[in-house]
C-alpha cells in the first residue's frame, strides 16, 4: 500500500492541553485521548501534508497502527485503486 | 370510540399546532412519546416551517428527541459501514431493510427515527457464511435456548438476532420477508434482483420503491406487535407520499404485489393509511386492488381491530376495547406467520418457559 | 406564586391521589400522581417551598407511583413507578416509594434532557462560580454537598445532576432534596443540626437512604445559572490529611466524560460542551476526612 489517509467523511473535533489531546470522531461517535504528537500526525494526514516517504518511517509504524485500530485512519492505495 | 387523537390530527394537518394551548401541547407530546413519534413530529413541523412557532417548553422536548434521533442516525451509518466491512470478502451486498434503509437513503421515514436493530436481507444459501463472517467481526448469537434457535432458523425467516460484543448493537439477518411457515411466499430472489444501489455507499443496497412499500406493509399487517404500529403506518404514509409523485410507482404497485403474493397486506396498508393519516391513494389503484379485500364481515372486524391497535398506546387514545384489539391482532400475527400446530407449540412453550425461569419483572 | 406549603396535608394527599400535583422543580415541571401516603408526606416536608402549578400547565415529566395489583399486594406491599402510564422499572418495597420518586425524576432528566450535557455530579456555587463534584457512589460526595450547602453557605444547584447547557456552557440549577446514604445521614444530622430530613428508608439497593431538604435560598434562586469554576473529584478517607492535587485538563476531560449520563448521546455538541467546562474549570483530586477542613478549602477556592 502506498500510504494512509484519515477515514473518509470524518470531521474531527479536538483540543490540546499541556501536551495531551482529546479527540472526537464524528463518524464512529468515539472519543479518544491522544498524545500531542498523535494528534499532530492525524491532522497532517487530514491536510495531506505527509509524503509516502514520511509515512514509511518505521518510527511511525506503531502510531499509525494504533490510529487505524481506532478507526481514525485507513489504508490508501495508489491513486485509482480503492481499498477493499 | 374517542375522538380522533390529537397526535393523528397533528400528523394529518400540522398547521393546527399553532392553535394549541399548554394543556393541549402537554397531551400531544405525551401521545407522541407513547407512539415513539416525538422526533418525527418535530421533523414534520420543521418541514412545514412551523417549528419556530412552537412554544418554548414543548419545543425543547422536540429538540431533545431530535438530538436522540441524530445520534441514532450516526450510529446506524457507522454500523452499516462495519457490517459492510464484515461481509466484504464474501461478495454479499448488504441489502438493508426497514429503518436502516430509510436512514441511509435519506427517505422521509428515516428522519427522526430511532433504531433498535439493523435488518439485512441475504440469500438463504449464504446465510451460514454471513453468520460466520459477522461472528468473526464481533457479533455474537443471542437466544441460546434450543427452541428459540429453531423458531428463528427453521420457522421464521432469519437468524436469531445477533448482538455485537463491544458495541452492543443488534443485527437481524433475514433471508426472506415472511417466514417459511407463512402461507404467502414472496420470492426473495425477485426482491434482491430489483434492489437498488445507494449513492455514496459502496456495496450497500436497498429494496426498490414498490418492494420497500410492500415490505413495510407486510411487516405491519402480518406481524403481531403494534407498539410501533402508528410509527410503522406513518412510514407507509411517508413512503407513499414520497414515491407517489411518480405515476409509474402507482402503476407498478399492484402488479408487483400480486407477483409477490402480498395484495392483502397492501390492501390494508392503503386503506388504513388513507383512513387514519389521510394519504392520497389514486382511485384507480384502490379499484385495481378491490379483489384483494377480505369478505365484508371480516373487513368490518379488521377495521374495528386496526382502528384501535394503530393508535398510540396511551390512556387518552382508543377505548376499553383497545387492549382486546391488540391481543387479538397479536394472535392473528402469530397465526399468519405459523400454522396452527406450530402456533400452539410456540405459545405453549413461551408460557411454560416463563413459569420455569425466575419471574422477571417488567424492565 | 403558590407553594406546596399552601396545601394542608389532607389537601396534598387528595391532590396527589386524584388529579395529580404539578410541581415546579427548578428548570422542569413534574406532574405527579400517587395514592401512597408516604409520598405525600415527604413531598409536603421536603418540597414545601417549591412552586405549585395549575393542572393545565405544560408538564415536562409525568410520573405515577402506584401500588401494583399483584398477589403480593398484602403480604409484601410494593410500589411501582410509571412514566405516563408505562412501567419502566421493577417494583420496590412500598416503604421506598418516596426515594423511588427521587430516583425516577433523576432518571427522567438524565435520560431525556438532551439539551444539556448531564454529569453525574453534585454542583454548588459561591461568589458566581460553581464547583462540580463528580464521584462514584461511596466517595462521600453527597455528604460533602450537604455540608457545603447546609453549613458552608454554598448555593445548591443539584446533588446528582450537573446540567451544562449546550447553547452557552452555563450550569442550569435543579435544586432538589439532597440524597444521603447510610453513615452520611448521622454525620449530617450532627453537622447541620437544623437540616430537615425525610424519615430514613432501610434496605434499598443503596443501603439506608434519607433526603435533606434543599435550603430555601437555593430553591428561590433556581432560575439563576452559574459559571463552571472548578471540577473537584472528592474522596472521603477516614483519618486522611486533606490533599488537593491538580489534574491535567485532558485527564479531567476524560474522567468527566466517564461520569456523564449522556456524553455519547450528544455527539459533537457534547464534546464541545465538555471542552468548554474543562477550559473554564481546572480539575482537582481531593481527599479529606474532616468536614471543617474540606469546607475551608472550598472557601479558599471561592475567594481566589
Amino acid at each position: 500500500m502506498s500510504g494512509w489517509r484519515i477515514v473518509s467523511g470524518q470531521t474531527l473535533h479536538h483540543r490540546c492541553w499541556d501536551g495531551m489531546a482529546v479527540l472526537y470522531n464524528d463518524l464512529s461517535g468515539a472519543t479518544h485521548q491522544l498524545s500531542e504528537q498523535a494528534l499532530a500526525l492525524l491532522l497532517d494526514l487530514r491536510d495531506d501534508l505527509l509524503s509516502s516517504d514520511d509515512l514509511a518511517d518505521p518510527a511511525l509504524a506503531d502510531l499509525l497502527d494504533n490510529l487505524r485500530s481506532l478507526d481514525l485512519i485507513e489504508a490508501r492505495m495508489a491513486p485509482g485503486i480503492e481499498p477493499v | 370510540m374517542n375522538d380522533v387523537p390529537l397526535l393523528l390530527q397533528a400528523l394529518r394537518r400540522p398547521a393546527l399546532v399553532v392553535t394549541l394551548d399548554d394543556a393541549a401541547w402537554d397531551l400531544l407530546l405525551r401521545q407522541a412519546g407513547a407512539a415513539n413519534l416525538m422526533a418525527t413530529l418535530g421533523h414534520l413541523l420543521d418541514e412545514h416551517g412551523l417549528f419556530a412557532r412552537v412554544p418554548a417548553r414543548p419545543r425543547e422536548h422536540l429538540d431533545w428527541a431530535g438530538m436522540l434521533a441524530r445520534r441514532h442516525r450516526q450510529a446506524v451509518r457507522w454500523e452499516v459501514r462495519l457490517i459492510r466491512q464484515a461481509l466484504d470478502g464474501l461478495g454479499i451486498p448488504v441489502l438493508l431493510l426497514k429503518g436502516a434503509a430509510y436512514s441511509i437513503t435519506g427517505l422521509p421515514p428515516g428522519r427522526g427515527r430511532l433504531f433498535s436493530d439493523i435488518d439485512i436481507l441475504v440469500p438463504e444459501a449464504r446465510l451460514a457464511e454471513a453468520e460466520a463472517a459477522l461472528m468473526l467481526a464481533g457479533w455474537a448469537a443471542t437466544h441460546h435456548d434450543a427452541y428459540d434457535q429453531r423458531y428463528y432458523r427453521e420457522w421464521m425467516h432469519e437468524l436469531p438476532p445477533m448482538q455485537h460484543l463491544r458495541r452492543e448493537s443488534m443485527i437481524d439477518v433475514h433471508h426472506a420477508i415472511l417466514p417459511k411457515t407463512a402461507s404467502a411466499r414472496p420470492d426473495s430472489a425477485l426482491l434482491r434482483a430489483a434492489s437498488l444501489p445507494v449513492a455514496g455507499e459502496p456495496e450497500v443496497r436497498v429494496l426498490a420503491p414498490a418492494d420497500m412499500l410492500l415490505h413495510s406493509a407486510v411487516h405491519l399487517f402480518s406481524d403481531g406487535e403494534y407498539r410501533n404500529g402508528l410509527r410503522d403506518l406513518v412510514d407507509i404514509h411517508r413512503l407513499l407520499e414520497h414515491f407517489g409523485t411518480d405515476a409509474r410507482f402507482w402503476a407498478q404497485l399492484v402488479p408487483r404485489a400480486r407477483q409477490l403474493e402480498l395484495t392483502r397486506p397492501l390492501f390494508y396498508a392503503l386503506r388504513y393509511a388513507a383512513m387514519l393519516l389521510g394519504t392520497n391513494v389514486p382511485a384507480g389503484v384502490t379499484d385495481e386492488l378491490a379483489d384483494a379485500a377480505p369478505a365484508p364481515t371480516l373487513l368490518a372486524l379488521m377495521d374495528a381491530l386496526f382502528r384501535r391497535a394503530l393508535l398510540p398506546e396511551h390512556d387518552s387514545c382508543g377505548d376499553w376495547l383497545s387492549p382486546l384489539a391488540r391481543f387479538l391482532l397479536y394472535v392473528r400475527g402469530n397465526w399468519l406467520r405459523m400454522p396452527p400446530l406450530l402456533l400452539a407449540r410456540h405459545l405453549f412453550h413461551k408460557a411454560t418457559l416463563s413459569l420455569r425461569k425466575p419471574r422477571q419483572e417488567a424492565a | 406564586m403558590t407553594a406546596v406549603a399552601s396545601l394542608s396535608p389532607a389537601q396534598l394527599r387528595a391532590a396527589l391521589a386524584g388529579p395529580g400535583l404539578t410541581l415546579g422543580t427548578g428548570r422542569f415541571t413534574t406532574r405527579l400522581h400517587s395514592p401512597i401516603a408516604s409520598v405525600a408526606d415527604s413531598i409536603g416536608l421536603l418540597y414545601a417551598d417549591y412552586p405549585l402549578l395549575d393542572d393545565t400547565a405544560f408538564a415536562d415529566f409525568h410520573l405515577q407511583l402506584t401500588r401494583p395489583l399483584t398477589h403480593r399486594r398484602w403480604l409484601k406491599p410494593q410500589v411501582t413507578l410509571l412514566y405516563d402510564g408505562r412501567s419502566l422499572f421493577r417494583p420496590l418495597p412500598l416503604d421506598q416509594a418516596y426515594p423511588m420518586f427521587e430516583w425516577g425524576l433523576n432518571w427522567c432528566v438524565s435520560s431525556r434532557a438532551n439539551r444539556y450535557l448531564i454529569v453525574h455530579a453534585a454542583v454548588v456555587e459561591k461568589n458566581g462560580r460553581a464547583a462540580i463534584l463528580p464521584a462514584p457512589p461511596g466517595s462521600g460526595k453527597s455528604t460533602l454537598c450537604a455540608a457545603l450547602v447546609g453549613r458552608g453557605g454554598w448555593r445548591l444547584l443539584s446533588d446528582e445532576l450537573t446540567m451544562v447547557r449546550l447553547d452557552d456552557g452555563l450550569l442550569v440549577p435543579l435544586p432538589r432534596p439532597v440524597s444521603l446514604k447510610n453513615g452520611a445521614i448521622d454525620v449530617i444530622r450532627a453537622y447541620v443540626p437544623d437540616a430537615t430530613l425525610s424519615p430514613p428508608v432501610t434496605d434499598t439497593v443503596k443501603g439506608t437512604v434519607a433526603h435533606m431538604k434543599a435550603p430555601g435560598t437555593s430553591v428561590a434562586r433556581a432560575g439563576e445559572t452559574a459559571l463552571p469554576g472548578w471540577v473537584i473529584f472528592p474522596r472521603y478517607q477516614a483519618g486522611a490529611e486533606l490533599t488537593a492535587q491538580p489534574l491535567a485538563r485532558a485527564d479531567t476531560f476524560m474522567e468527566l466524560a466517564a461520569n456523564c449520563f449522556n456524553y455519547s448521546l450528544l455527539a459533537a455538541a457534547g464534546f464541545e460542551a465538555l471542552a468548554g467546562v474543562v477550559e473554564s474549570a481546572p480539575g482537582w483530586r481531593f481527599t479529606y476526612s474532616v468536614l471543617d477542613e474540606a469546607l475551608a478549602f472550598f472557601d479558599g477556592l471561592a475567594r481566589s
